[in-house]
């Protein structure tokens, strides 16, 4: 069957798991884990619950696999999941973190990626107050313009698989994302 | 020409432009533009700003146990009951169009119980010009007593004498 052949790799294991071959979950779960904890974590800021909605996007896959139908690309339904998974949570208001969650991050080192060989204690807290700053813009930012920032600079996805992923027109997420980056612009025009 | 503070629809250009994915000749010619353009030249400032700011953002490493909860809520669902496996679906499902259905459904249902009843109903004075025996049509009242005849079923018929 043509249509079959021309399926993407992830379609392929997805058709397996729902012929019940477990081991092709673990392969799709090994190479989406990362991404959709990451995705995840950038929309809720918080490691624990990034990680338990991820693994709530997880199960739903497998839940759905008995009805699955490649009729979009793999990854973009995954991330529709898991922005709908996302949105339900900011929605909910279950995003009542305070401050301190913020800082214990910044703490634990998971703020960081600039290469700092020697820093010294007030480079650190300068750095700190920074991306606590970005971080701090970032989740100001409505959850739709959140998930879409969130895809279209750390997962580049492009424009249509990100609208798809959303459930919106590619012209609605292009007004998404200039409202969502002016709004950044705004915010972080201050930084060095 | 490109003009980002013009051209509100080459926003993609700019984030496209930022991002390093532009084509080569597209990002020539919005840096030729933007070399005449203040307006231009600090939007693209702007932009490189929040793009390299949101680079620095670094993210944890998953915890190692992951797989192995995820699979243990996996093994719990399958042994649970269906009604419990398919309860958080049911939670998670959003309920806001059903809501708006029913109500709809609702008004319509009422709507057509106060509506119907009176289609029914003689109403005042029309109806009781059309029932005044002056205006009834004196051939159909014949008709229908000659009906009435003959769907009486004879005396022996009946056991009456």
């Amino acid at each position: 069957m043509e249509g079959v052949a021309a399926l993407e790799r992830d379609a392929q294991l997805m058709l397996r798991v729902r012929e019940g071959d477990e081991s092709s979950f673990a392969l799709l779960l090994n190479q989406h884990r990362r991404p959709v904890v990451h995705f995840l974590f950038r929309m809720v800021q918080n490691r624990a619950i990034s990680e338990e909605l991820a693994q709530e996007v997880f199960l739903r896959v497998y839940r759905s696999r008995g009805s699955y139908q490649p009729t979009a690309k793999f990854t973009t339904w995954l991330f529709r999941i898991a922005t709908h998974v996302a949105l339900n949570w900011i929605r909910d208001g279950k995003n009542e973190r305070g401050h301190k969650s913020l800082e214990e991050e910044v703490i634990e080192g998971v703020g960081r990626q600039i290469p700092d060989r020697r820093p010294t204690v007030e480079h650190r807290m300068l750095t700190d107050v920074r991306l606590d700053e970005v971080r701090r813009a970032i989740d100001a930012l409505p959850a739709k313009q959140r998930a879409a920032v969130v895809m279209h600079k750390y997962h580049e996805l492009d424009y249509d698989r990100i609208s798809q992923a959303l459930g919106i027109s590619e012209s609605a997420l292009k007004s998404l994302l200039f409202r969502a980056y002016e709004t950044l612009r705004e915010r972080l025009s201050h930084l060095a | 020409m490109i003009c980002l503070s013009k051209n509100k629809r080459d926003t993609a250009i700019l984030l496209e432009y930022c991002a390093g994915t532009l084509d080569i000749e597209r990002a020539g010619a919005l840096e030729n533009h933007a070399r005449e353009c203040a307006e231009c030249r600090a939007l693209i400032a702007a932009q490189t700003k929040v793009w390299r700011a949101l680079g620095e953002l670094a993210v944890p490493e998953v915890s190692p146990d992951f797989d192995a909860r995820l699979y243990a809520r996996i093994a719990r669902e399958g042994a649970a009951s269906p009604w419990r496996r398919w309860w958080p679906s049911l939670r998670a499902w959003s309920w806001k169009p059903v809501l708006a259905g029913i109500a709809a459904a609702a008004v319509v249902a009422v709507g057509l119980s106060l509506y119907l009843p009176a289609l029914h109903m003689p109403k005042s004075q029309d109806s009781f010009q059309q029932l005044r025996p002056d205006s009834v049509d004196v051939e159909q009242v014949e008709v229908t007593l000659e009906d009435l005849d003959m769907l009486t079923p004879p005396a022996a018929y009946t056991g009456k004498l």
